[in-house]
């Protein structure tokens, strides 16, 4: 802590330290009393050059190193990754790998509302919440370790499809786990979401207006909690979204309340996608297509941007191939990009201090994906 | 939009909602002014870099995105690498300004009006920016860092498999010489 010589304004680093910071980060706060005057974000505690590896590696080598750029949420990363050498080599996967892969990733985005459930909670000092949704999050790492062979990482979808068939019973073990979790759900609302402390700290707090959301690029629920409707699985559908039935919550508060209320909103949705997965996943198609072996993969000299919803916004991914087996560049911009920077340095002036993890929380900030 | 975009550039459709345009890099202000008043494309969803070291230059894409976030397009330019300049777009778009950051730090490109490029995920740096393709991450790691006691055995991947895939042969022969 630094005191300037007027000794009114008090310098601190919210993080890595603090545990209500979301991951390696750290906020530099300027203080007036409890009131913030100015925020600035510093990153770099976690930077991997994960981008600067993928250059240097044939597909198999790089499909590896991405999973791990979020670690709460590494599905979209493999996902986009697949789609994008996909998309570079003209490769059409079958019906059944894209169901398989839109199950995966509804499974890691009810995984991550969970865990995000269980770090907001902690923000407004509300632990058992955290006990509750990390558990929950437990049973779907098992389904995921079942699957795939990891509980984290899973590296299964990988270019051309996905690595692995379906495990005897999976779907009908996965229909188990979501009928539990749907009588879960009115418990999370009790004591989550219809908690009088959670709602006394987050309404009217840390609130974004729909001009500024749109004009200056916000995703996910940034966008949805201040009434926009806008999801990528809808107004730019990848794998097999536009043959499912979904909904795209939003609330008009703009503030932490509405984000919540749309992320506990998002859950259920995913459970309804997930159940028509069940019902209209294919049972016959290759899971994988034949592709060249991944030292004889040369990736066509072009580029391209793929796009897909993580459970905290827009994940894109640029990919440019230079005719050799290695990827000239990969460029990853998730939703922590201008949440952390743009975003939580405009929407922190003049908060108070108690009230900066929660609000970084609602934001779904995530720093190795801002360092790459 | 597209159609009324295409009277004025050559578009690429890339993907089903993705087009892009390719322009000088002295043409990126207006262009982007031009869009953003006669278009849809009223977001900066990302800029990114690609180093083409073979052709000295910097293939940099604006990527614009709609309203509605239902299209994107890619506004490609190119710029030499011994003078990476460009004007910012921070008064466009104040999210813009992150996006330069990280590009002045791993290209070491100017945007030039843009006072606020200063580190961002690397802390006194003073090599070469890391994603410049010259930069040798390998040579910078031995350069800078011991290993750790107890890798002094630590051998060379390739030739150590090699080294066993041929022993693995010479067995088998030998094996069946015997037989």
């Amino acid at each position: 802590m630094i005191e300037n010589k007027e000794n009114r304004v008090i310098k601190i680093f919210h993080g890595p330290q603090h545990p209500g910071i979301t991951g390696n980060m750290s906020v530099e706060l300027d203080l007036v009393g409890e009131t913030i005057q100015k925020a600035r974000t510093h990153v770099g505690y976690l930077h991997r050059g994960f981008e600067k590896l993928v250059e240097r590696r044939t597909i198999i080598q790089a499909f590896t190193i991405v999973c791990r750029i979020c670690v709460p949420e590494p599905d979209p990363n493999e996902e986009n990754f697949a789609r994008a050498i996909e998309g570079l080599a003209g490769i059409e996967i079958s019906q059944r790998a894209k169901y398989i892969r839109v199950m995966v990733l509804e499974m890691a985005r009810i995984g991550a509302q969970m865990l995000w459930m269980g770090g907001q909670s902690g923000s407004v000092g509300l632990g058992t919440v955290a006990q509750w949704s990390i558990y929950d999050r437990d049973l779907i790492l098992d389904l995921f370790e079942e699957l795939t062979g990891g509980r984290v990482y899973h590296m299964y979808i990988y270019p051309g499809g996905v690595r692995r068939e379906l495990p005897d019973g999976f779907l009908d073990r996965l229909e188990q786990f979501l009928d539990y979790l749907e009588e879960r759900l009115p418990k999370y609302d009790n004591i989550f979401f219809d908690n009088s402390t959670f709602k006394k700290r987050a309404i009217g707090v840390g609130v974004i207006n729909q001009d500024e959301a749109l004009k200056y690029g916000y995703v996910g629920q940034a966008l949805r909690g201040c009434g926009i409707k806008r999801d990528v699985r809808k107004d730019n559908p990848y794998l097999v979204y536009d043959e499912l039935d979904f909904d795209i919550p939003t609330f008009d508060g703009g503030d932490v309340y509405a984000r919540a209320l749309v992320r506990r909103q998002e859950i259920r949705e995913s459970i309804k996608i997930l159940r028509q997965v069940i019902k209209q996943m294919p049972t016959e198609g290759d899971i994988m297509q034949k592709i060249p072996k991944h030292r004889k993969f040369k990736i066509p000299k072009d580029d391209i941007l793929v796009s897909s919803e993580s459970a905290r916004g827009e994940y894109n991914y640029y990919m440019a191939g230079d005719g050799s087996e290695k990827i000239r560049r990969m460029q990853v911009k998730g939703p922590s990009l201008i949440h952390g920077f743009t975003l939580l340095e405009n929407m922190l002036k003049g908060e108070e201090l108690s009230n900066v993890a929660m609000i970084m929380n609602s934001l779904g900030i995530c720093p190795p994906e801002i360092e790459r | 939009m597209i159609d009324s975009l295409a009277k004025h550039y050559e578009i690429e459709k890339k993907a089903e909602r993705l087009f892009k345009i390719r322009i000088d890099q002295n043409e990126l202000l207006r262009t982007i002014n031009f869009i953003g008043s006669s278009s849809n494309f009223m977001t900066l969803s990302q800029i990114t870099c690609a180093d083409w070291i073979e052709d000295e230059v910097f293939t940099l894409n604006y990527i614009l995105t709609t309203e509605q976030r239902n299209k994107n397009l890619m506004i490609a330019l190119d710029i030499p690498r011994d003078k990476s300049k460009l004007p910012t777009i921070l008064h466009l778009f104040p999210q813009a300004e992150v996006m330069e950051r990280d590009l002045h730090e791993m290209y070491g490109i100017d945007f030039i009006g843009n006072a606020t490029l200063y580190d961002f995920a690397l802390e006194n740096w003073k090599e070469i920016p890391p994603l410049r393709r010259e930069f040798d991450t390998l040579a910078y790691v031995n350069e800078q860092f011991e290993f750790r006691a107890g890798r002094e055995d630590n051998k060379d991947v390739k030739a150590e498999t090699k080294r066993r895939r041929a022993e693995a042969k010479k067995l088998k022969a030998k094996m069946e010489a015997k037989k």
